[in-house]
C-alpha cells in the first residue's frame, strides 16, 4: 500500500470514528461525550442516569451501529460488481437486487400495513428471489455468465420488479406516503430488532468478500489471464454478484433503497487512492461507506430536530459535491 | 545469433520426457469442430512456433493445451498428468499463458499487475512475502520492464504492454510459457525486442510455446515449427525443413520462399502479386 492509499483508508477512518462519536452524542437532545464514554458497555457502563443510558444504548448506538454495516455493505457490494462486471456503471441496482428489495417493502407497507414488522425480511427476501432470477437468466443455457447477458436479464428483471411496485401504489394510493422513508433510504431507531434477523447475511457477505478480492484483482487483467493464474471467471463473476445482491439486500432490509451509496463510494475510493487494486478498494469502500452514511445520518437528524428525515437525499448532498470534486482532479 | 544456440535446442533437454504432451486433441467451440486432430511436443528449453492460415485452429490449440478450453477428445498432459486432472493452483505453477489481446484495466501500475501473476504463489487471504516481491521484481527485469514498474498499464504503448504482459506470465514462476501471437500488434524494433526477450527465455531453459503468424520470425527463433491447416496439425519440425517452398503453396496458397543467410538473420520471399520467377525487378537471393 503506498503513502497515498494509506492516507485515504486513514482519512475514512478518522471521519468514521469521530463520525460515529457525533452520531452517539448528537441527537434531538446533546450528551456530553463524557457521557458517552461513561456510558458504553465496554467501560462497564452505568456511569450515567438511566434515561441517558437508555437513549445511548438502547437507540443510538444500535442506529449507528446499523449505519456502519449499511455503508461497508453498500461499499463493497458496489466495489465487488464493479470488479466482478469490470464496469463502471455497476451497482446492486444491475443485478435486480434493488428493485427486488423495494417491491417487497411495498408488498407490506402498501397492501399489508398490519405486518410492517416484517417490511425488512420481505424487502431482503424479494431482495434475493429478483437477484436469483437474474442468475438463472444470465447462467442458463450455452454461453451463460456474459457480462452483457447479466446487466440485460437484471434490466429485464428491475423491470418487473418495478413495475409490481407501480401497482402497489396505484392500488394503495392513499398509502404511498407510509412508503417514502424506505425508498429514499433511512436510518431508525428500531434498536437491536432488524439487526438480529440480519447479522448472518451481512456477516456471510463480509467474510466471501474478503475471499474474493484476489480472484477479482486476477480478474482485472481480462479472463485470459486471469484463467492462467488459475481462476474461473465466469465462477468469481457469479460469486461476487451474488455475494453483492446479499450484502445489497441485507442493506435495504435494515435501511432502504441507498444504491446511490454502492456506485459512488468506490469510485471515489478509486479516484482518491490512485488505483483499482481491490486489495485497497474493497476495504476502504467499505470504511467510507460508512463513514459517509454516518455522516449523512448525522446530519439528517440536526438539520431540522427533532424531526427526523431521511438519510438517503442528505447522503447524496454530501456524497455528490465530493464525488465530482474527486472526478474532476481525476482527469 | 539464433545459429549459436543449434548445440541447446537438440541437447539433451529436448530428449527427456516433454514438459508438455498434445496428441490426438480436437477441440469443438459453439458445435463446430475447430481443431481435429493436434500432435504438439514442447521439451524445456525449447521455442516451439504455431505457425498456419488464420481460422486454422492455432490459437484454440493452444489455449485447451494451457487448459483454457476443454477439449473434446484428446489429451493435453503436463509432465504426464493430463490437464484436465492438473488443480488450477498447481496449472498456474506449470505453466503461464500469455493473451493476444491483453485487458488493459484502468487504474492499475505494471507492478500491480506483475504483482497479480505471482498471485498464484501466495496463500488466500495472505500478503506476498519477500520471496514473492523480489520474484516480481526478478520477472519485470527479465522482461524488460524495471523501469515500466510505476507507469499505469494505460499509458503503455503497445510494445511495452507486451513486456508487462510477459512479466505478468513469468511472475507465475512456471517452467512453460505459452503465448497467443505476443508481436502481432508490434512494429518492428518492438518486435526485435519480443524475439530476443523470448529466445534468451528459452535458452535459459523455459518451455515457449508461441502462436505466430510472421513465419520469417518464427523462423529466427524457434527450435521447431509445428504447422497447423484446417484444424489438423501437419507438419512438425525445424523451420528450414519444414517451411519448404512446397509447404507455403499448399498450407498458405502463395508462392514463397524462406531464406537464410549465414548470420541467422531470415527472410519470406513472396510473390505478392504472382509466381516468384515471373516477378519482375531483380532477382533474388
Amino acid at each position: 500500500m503506498t503513502l497515498r492509499q494509506a492516507a485515504v483508508l486513514g482519512t475514512a477512518a478518522v471521519v468514521l470514528v469521530i463520525a460515529a462519536l457525533a452520531s452517539i452524542s448528537l441527537g434531538s437532545t446533546t450528551i456530553p461525550l463524557r457521557d458517552v464514554f461513561d456510558a458504553l458497555p465496554v467501560v462497564g457502563g452505568g456511569g450515567v442516569d438511566r434515561a441517558t443510558d437508555q437513549i445511548i444504548n438502547g437507540l443510538r448506538i444500535p442506529r449507528t451501529v446499523t449505519a456502519i454495516l449499511v455503508g461497508a455493505a453498500l461499499g463493497i457490494a458496489g466495489a465487488l460488481l464493479q470488479g466482478a462486471l469490470a464496469n463502471p456503471l455497476a451497482s446492486p441496482d444491475v443485478v435486480g437486487v434493488t428493485a427486488g428489495a423495494g417491491f417487497g417493502a411495498m408488498l407490506l407497507l402498501l397492501a399489508a400495513p398490519g405486518a410492517i414488522a416484517l417490511v425488512p425480511l420481505s424487502a431482503l427476501f424479494f431482495g434475493l428471489v429478483a437477484t436469483a432470477l437474474v442468475f438463472t437468466v444470465a447462467w442458463a443455457g450455452r454461453g451463460g455468465g456474459s457480462i452483457a447477458r447479466l446487466i440485460l436479464a437484471g434490466i429485464a428483471v428491475s423491470a418487473v420488479f418495478t413495475a409490481g411496485t407501480t401497482a402497489l401504489m396505484t392500488a394503495y394510493p392513499d398509502r404511498v406516503s407510509s412508503a417514502i422513508f424506505f425508498v429514499a433510504g433511512y436510518l431508525s431507531y428500531d434498536g437491536w430488532r432488524v439487526l438480529q434477523d440480519v447479522w448472518p447475511y451481512l456477516a456471510v457477505g463480509f467474510v466471501a468478500a474478503a475471499f474474493l478480492i484476489r480472484p477479482l484483482d486476477r480478474l482485472a487483467l481480462g479472463d485470459d489471464v486471469a484463467q492462467s493464474l488459475g481462476v474461473r471467471p465466469r465462477l468469481v463473476r457469479l460469486v461476487a454478484a451474488g455475494v453483492a445482491a446479499l450484502l445489497a439486500a441485507a442493506a435495504a432490509a435494515l435501511a432502504g433503497l441507498l444504491g446511490f451509496l454502492g456506485l459512488v463510494v468506490p469510485h471515489a475510493v478509486r479516484l482518491a487512492g490512485g488505483t483499482a487494486s481491490h486489495r485497497f478498494v474493497v476495504p476502504t469502500s467499505a470504511v467510507a461507506g460508512a463513514a459517509l452514511l454516518l455522516v449523512a445520518d448525522t446530519t439528517a437528524r440536526r438539520v431540522a430536530a427533532p424531526l427526523d428525515l431521511p438519510v438517503g437525499p442528505f447522503m447524496v448532498v454530501l456524497g455528490v459535491p465530493l464525488f465530482l470534486w474527486l472526478l474532476r482532479k481525476a482527469v | 545469433m539464433a545459429r549459436d544456440h543449434d548445440a541447446a535446442r537438440t541437447g539433451s533437454s529436448v530428449d527427456g520426457a516433454p514438459l508438455l504432451r498434445v496428441r490426438n486433441l480436437a477441440v469443438r467451440l459453439g458445435g463446430t469442430e475447430i481443431v481435429r486432430h493436434a500432435d504438439l511436443d514442447l521439451h524445456r528449453g525449447q521455442l516451439v512456433a504455431v505457425v498456419g492460415p488464420n481460422g486454422a485452429g492455432k490459437s484454440t490449440i493452444v489455449r485447451a493445451a494451457s487448459g483454457l478450453l476443454r477439449p473434446a477428445a484428446g489429451t493435453a498432459e503436463w509432465d504426464g498428468t493430463d490437464v484436465r486432472r492438473v488443480g488450477a493452483r498447481r496449472l498456474a505453477r506449470i505453466r503461464a499463458f500469455v493473451p493476444q489481446r491483453p485487458q488493459v484495466p484502468a487504474g492499475i501500475t505494471a507492478h500491480e499487475a506483475v504483482t497479480i501473476g505471482r498471485s498464484a504463489h501466495v496463500g488466500a487471504l495472505r500478503r506476498p512475502g519477500a520471496a514473492d516481491r523480489a520474484a516480481v521484481d526478478r520477472a519485470l527485469e527479465r522482461a524488460a520492464a524495471g523501469d515500466l514498474a510505476e507507469r499505469q498499464l494505460v499509458t503503455l504503448s503497445g510494445g511495452e504492454l507486451q513486456r508487462v504482459q510477459l512479466a505478468v506470465g513469468l511472475a507465475q514462476g512456471a517452467p512453460a510459457l505459452i503465448a497467443d501471437e505476443p508481436t502481432s500488434a508490434l512494429d518492428l524494433g518492438a518486435t526485435a525486442t519480443m524475439a530476443r526477450l523470448l529466445r534468451s527465455l528459452a535458452d535459459d531453459g523455459l518451455g515457449i510455446l508461441l502462436v505466430v503468424h510472421d513465419l520469417a520470425l518464427a523462423c529466427a527463433i524457434a527450435d521447431t515449427v509445428v504447422v497447423v491447416e484446417d484444424g489438423r496439425t501437419v507438419a512438425a519440425g525445424p523451420p528450414v525443413e519444414v517451411l519448404s517452398t512446397e509447404r507455403l503453396a499448399t498450407t498458405w496458397r502463395v508462392d514463397a520462399a524462406l531464406r537464410t543467410d549465414d548470420a541467422g538473420r531470415t527472410a519470406l520471399h513472396v510473390g505478392w502479386l504472382g509466381a516468384l520467377d515471373d516477378a519482375p525487378g531483380r532477382p533474388l537471393g
